[in-house]
Parts: C-alpha cells; structure tokens; sequence
C-alpha cells in the first residue's frame, strides 16, 4: 500500500468535490471561476500523477501545459464576461446573465 | 523525507482549496486559489514535474491571481459579498462536512482493499520533454495557439466600443 498514491488520489477527489459543490452552491461568476480552477487543480494533479506511475511523465507534462493554457483562457474570458456583467447590471449574479443577449 | 512534504502539501493545498470556497471575501478567496496554486507546484516538483511545475507557479499562481484581483477590483464584488455574508455561509456551510466525510470514506475504501499504485517517479529528461511537446504532441500547439486567439478574439469583443454597433 504506498499511502502518498493513496493520499494524492483522496486530495484530487475532494478538490473535485469542493470545486463541484461551488459550482451548485453560488451565483457569484468569479466565485464560479474559482470552483472550476479549484476541480482543474485537481484534474492537473491527477494528470502528473498518470504519468508518475506509468513513469512517462515527459508526455503527463505536455497535457499539462495544454490545461494550463486553456486554464488561462477561461479564467481571463470568463473574468471579461463578469467585468461586462458588472458593468451593465451592478453584480456578477449569474441569474442576470440573459440579459447580455444580443 | 520527500513523502512527508508531498503528503504535508497536498494537506495544506485541500485546505486552501476549501477555504478558497468558504470564505467571505472574494479578495481572500483569489489569494487562497493562488496559495492552493504554489502548493500544487511544489507537488509537482517533488513528484519530478519540473516544468510543469514552472508553469503552474508562474502562470496559475502568479498571472490567474493577477486576473482575478484585477476582476474582483473592478466589479466591486468584494463589497457586494459582504451584504450577502449570511447566505454565502449558509450556502456552503456543508462543505468541511462534505469533505471530511469522502475523504475518510475514500481513504477507508483504499486502505481496506489491496490497493497498490506504486509512484516510479524518475523525472523526464529535457531532450524526453522536448521530444513530447514539440513532436508528439504537435497538433497540442496548434491547439493552444488557435485557443489563445479564440480567446484573444473573445476579449476583444467583451470590451469594444459600443458606439461602433
């Protein structure tokens, strides 16, 4: 039993789960941001973790790279999607959203 | 010596994590994230990621955090929140119960079955690296690259002029 496998494999899952219950919990969008970079924390962790147990981690590092940039991405959209929100309603509540539309 | 710090920062990382969820403001709530952030770095650099390591430190850690106080800055959300402070509690008040329990359920589960996942961490070579990221995984750079114009696009868009409509 190697109980860092086994403790990297638990603090994965609860980063998923905290992320997750984030996501169902708040209306707030930059609160939203925050629990899906939380769950791709987990996700990134996970990934090096493959490679670190089938010992190629060269091809583990270049998956997440891909996630990282991708991360930055959404994080920086998503970040202009609140701004403009706030911009036109006065909050980032999510429930607003529909009023973007067109 | 090397496991006790994995197993100390991936602790400390779930902690920031939750916290990055619970707490009120959303100033402290982006510094937990970049604190979860360099933790998740110092793992994988003591699991030999070393440029994965690199990249999660400089661009997760430092740029995403940049972002996100820049954001919190400039929606005034910090304040709002802080009207809203007993229903955010309230909201996810469950989560260190959550948590607590699937992580003792998980751990339970794995170490009452035969579970054996052996870390073989030898770290990549520089000249393994770059043969993975720009031979193998070519079509990957082709992505990223089509994904930060998509995303530069985007930005563009979100913040152009609306006299031009």
């Amino acid at each position: 039993m190697n109980i860092v496998s086994a403790i990297i494999l638990t603090a994965a899952l609860l980063m998923i789960i905290a992320g997750m219950f984030c996501l169902v919990r708040t209306y707030n969008l930059i609160r939203i941001i925050i629990a899906i970079e939380i769950a791709m924390k987990a996700i990134t962790l996970l990934l090096v973790f493959a490679g670190a147990v089938n010992g190629n981690m060269a091809l583990s590092q270049t998956f997440v790279i891909t996630m990282i940039v991708i991360e930055v991405i959404v994080a920086v959209v998503a970040a202009g999607i609140a701004i403009s929100l706030y911009h036109k309603n006065g909050n980032v509540d999510i429930r607003e959203l529909t009023n973007l539309k067109g | 010596m090397q496991q006790f710090f994995i197993v100390l920062c991936l602790v400390l990382m779930v902690v920031a994590g939750g916290a990055a969820v619970m707490l009120r403001s959303m100033l402290k709530s982006t510094i937990s994230l970049g604190v979860a952030s360099a933790l998740l770095a110092a793992v994988l650099f003591l699991l030999g990621a070393f440029w994965a390591a690199i990249f999660e430190l400089s661009v997760c850690s430092g740029l995403i955090t940049v972002v996100f106080v820049s954001a919190v800055s400039l929606t005034n959300s910090d304040r709002k929140d802080e009207e809203h402070v007993k229903e955010h509690r309230a909201r996810v008040a469950a989560l260190p119960a959550i948590l607590i329990f699937a992580g003792a359920s998980l751990l339970f589960i794995l170490f009452s079955h035969d579970f054996n996942i052996v870390i073989s961490s030898t770290p990549a070579s520089f000249a393994a690296f770059k043969e993975a990221l720009w031979s193998l995984r070519q079509s990957d750079i082709l992505g990223q690259i089509i994904a930060i114009l998509a995303g530069t696009f985007a930005v563009i868009v979100l913040f152009k002029e609306r006299d031009n409509i």
